[in-house]
């Protein structure tokens, strides 16, 4: 079996095998477009809740465990969370924005979590772009600073940022230093709005122009990365888990996936602000068998599949998201604008690389 | 190559992460960021490798799990161990191994 036939069958058997924690909304850092909902109030998840928590995940057999914020390591219980998660042997990965990891914090993440992979926010590729958006001045040059010690320590890091008009003058700046820290860098060109619904975030959305820029360097970066390498194998009908497996749903949220913020509501999808319980209720075995909310969540999945397959050849261009859709729109099944904007982009860029490839080689 | 006998006694390495689905296991080691897909025996061998049972033990733990010929299973308990230990997901228990 390849491994894209296991994630089918998570997502047509509702198997449980990602779950994202947003541990605590508290942050040493005061990003403009912070998503967060930081109005939302509630009783916090004690420390044997979660323990309980990871307990039950453990024996329904989920694998990948994200720590998420706010920033993780403002709660006051993440190294025992995470060294217990560890303990169960799940595939531990860590969303940061990195201020506070270096010195012997960054040594007993290492040690006590040993994380899978840490995923670390990058806004800019200079100081006055990325504390811009941090509203913290000093972070861009102590992010790179721990960045670089979180290499020495051997921790298996990415970078992720959001392209937004404030940095999308200097995103080939951006990939320029992630290649020179040795370091992923992972872009996601669209601000969405904050989990309440507040739509100012938006106010620093990409251009058009932002996000074709964006693009034609992502395909240029892919050419580059190709050249040289071997003639590409021939797919042998999914077993190498290159061929993607026919599912009936558009995505895995709500089916093998779930988000829990800090006061223990359940999400089909960190994107998907949909509550479908509560774990000071029910326990998450029982919210994951019986939630009404996530059974309309899955039936759903398969309503956005049929709707977006009814947008023809191209609406895998869209990367169509329900969640962002009902933060936009309303509704899980609307067309937004970012989705509608990036297939037209993306069938621009397209069209550049088919005529690029049929242009003379000019040595 | 690592010679693998009934006697031998193995475990999991340390960066290895793995769930059942379905019966079969899908496996992470973490150190190479390489998934693998095992089937059922494969999963049932790495529940299987503690430490403290020997290849012997799982192979007669299996044979009440699994119908067929004995000493088919016998053999393919010991290629699979060779095979996972060789893939870096087992290791030797140093002095573990059965007189």
């Amino acid at each position: 079996m390849s491994l894209s036939r296991v994630v089918a069958t998570a997502w047509r058997e509702n198997l449980l095998f990602s779950v994202l924690l947003e541990l605590t909304y508290r942050c040493n850092l005061d990003c403009f477009f912070c998503y967060n909902d930081l109005g939302l109030r509630g009783e916090p998840l004690s420390r044997e809740q979660y323990f309980r928590l990871l307990s039950d995940l453990r024996e329904m057999e989920v694998m990948n465990l994200t720590l998420s914020g706010g920033e993780p390591l403002a709660h006051p219980d993440f190294l025992a969370l995470g060294a217990r998660a560890r303990e169960l042997g799940f595939v531990v990965r860590i969303k940061s924005n990195g201020h506070a990891l270096r010195g012997e914090l960054a040594r007993r993440v290492r040690d006590e979590v040993d994380p899978f992979l840490i995923e670390v926010s990058l806004h800019g590729a200079t100081a006055a772009v990325h504390d811009r958006q941090t509203r913290v001045p000093g972070s861009f040059d102590r992010l790179l600073a721990n960045l670089r010690e979180l290499r020495s320590l051997s921790l298996r890091v990415k970078l992720n940022s959001t392209l937004t008009r404030w940095n999308e003058g200097e995103i080939e700046e951006m990939f320029d230093l992630a290649d020179a820290l040795g370091l992923p860098l992972q872009v996601d060109p669209e601000v969405t709005p904050r989990d309440d619904g507040d739509r100012e975030p938006l106010q620093v959305a990409p251009s058009r122009e932002g996000v074709l820029r964006l693009f034609r360097l992502q395909f240029a970066r892919g050419r580059a990365a190709e050249e040289g390498k071997p003639e590409a194998r021939v797919a042998r009908g999914g077993d190498d888990g290159t061929v993607p497996v026919p599912v009936h749903k558009h995505c895995g949220a709500g089916s093998s996936g779930i988000a829990i913020d800090p006061f223990g509501n359940v999400y089909p999808c960190v994107q998907w602000r949909r509550p479908v319980g509560n774990l000071h209720e029910k326990g998450i075995g029982e919210i994951w068998s019986r939630s009404a909310g996530l059974a309309e969540v899955r039936d759903l999945t398969v309503r956005v599949k049929e709707r977006i397959g009814a947008e023809g050849p191209g609406s895998h261009l869209l990367n169509f998201c329900p969640g962002s859709a009902a933060a936009h729109a309303g509704s899980p099944l609307e067309l937004y604008p970012a989705a509608v904007q990036r297939r037209e982009i993306l069938e621009q860029v397209m069209v550049e690389e088919e005529k690029r490839a049929l242009l003379p080689v000019v040595r | 190559m690592i010679s693998i006998t009934p006697a031998t006694v193995l475990r999991r390495r340390s960066d290895v992460r793995y769930r059942r689905i379905e019966g079969e296991a899908v496996v992470l080691r973490q150190s190479a960021a390489e998934v693998l897909v095992l089937n059922e025996v494969g999963a049932s061998v790495l529940d299987l490798a503690d430490g403290e049972s020997s290849v012997g033990e799982w192979i007669d733990a299996l044979r009440d799990e699994y119908e067929g010929d004995s000493a088919t299973l016998a053999r393919d308990v010991l290629a699979f161990a060779s095979e996972l230990a060789e893939a870096g997901l087992l290791e030797p228990v140093a002095g573990k191994e059965e007189p």
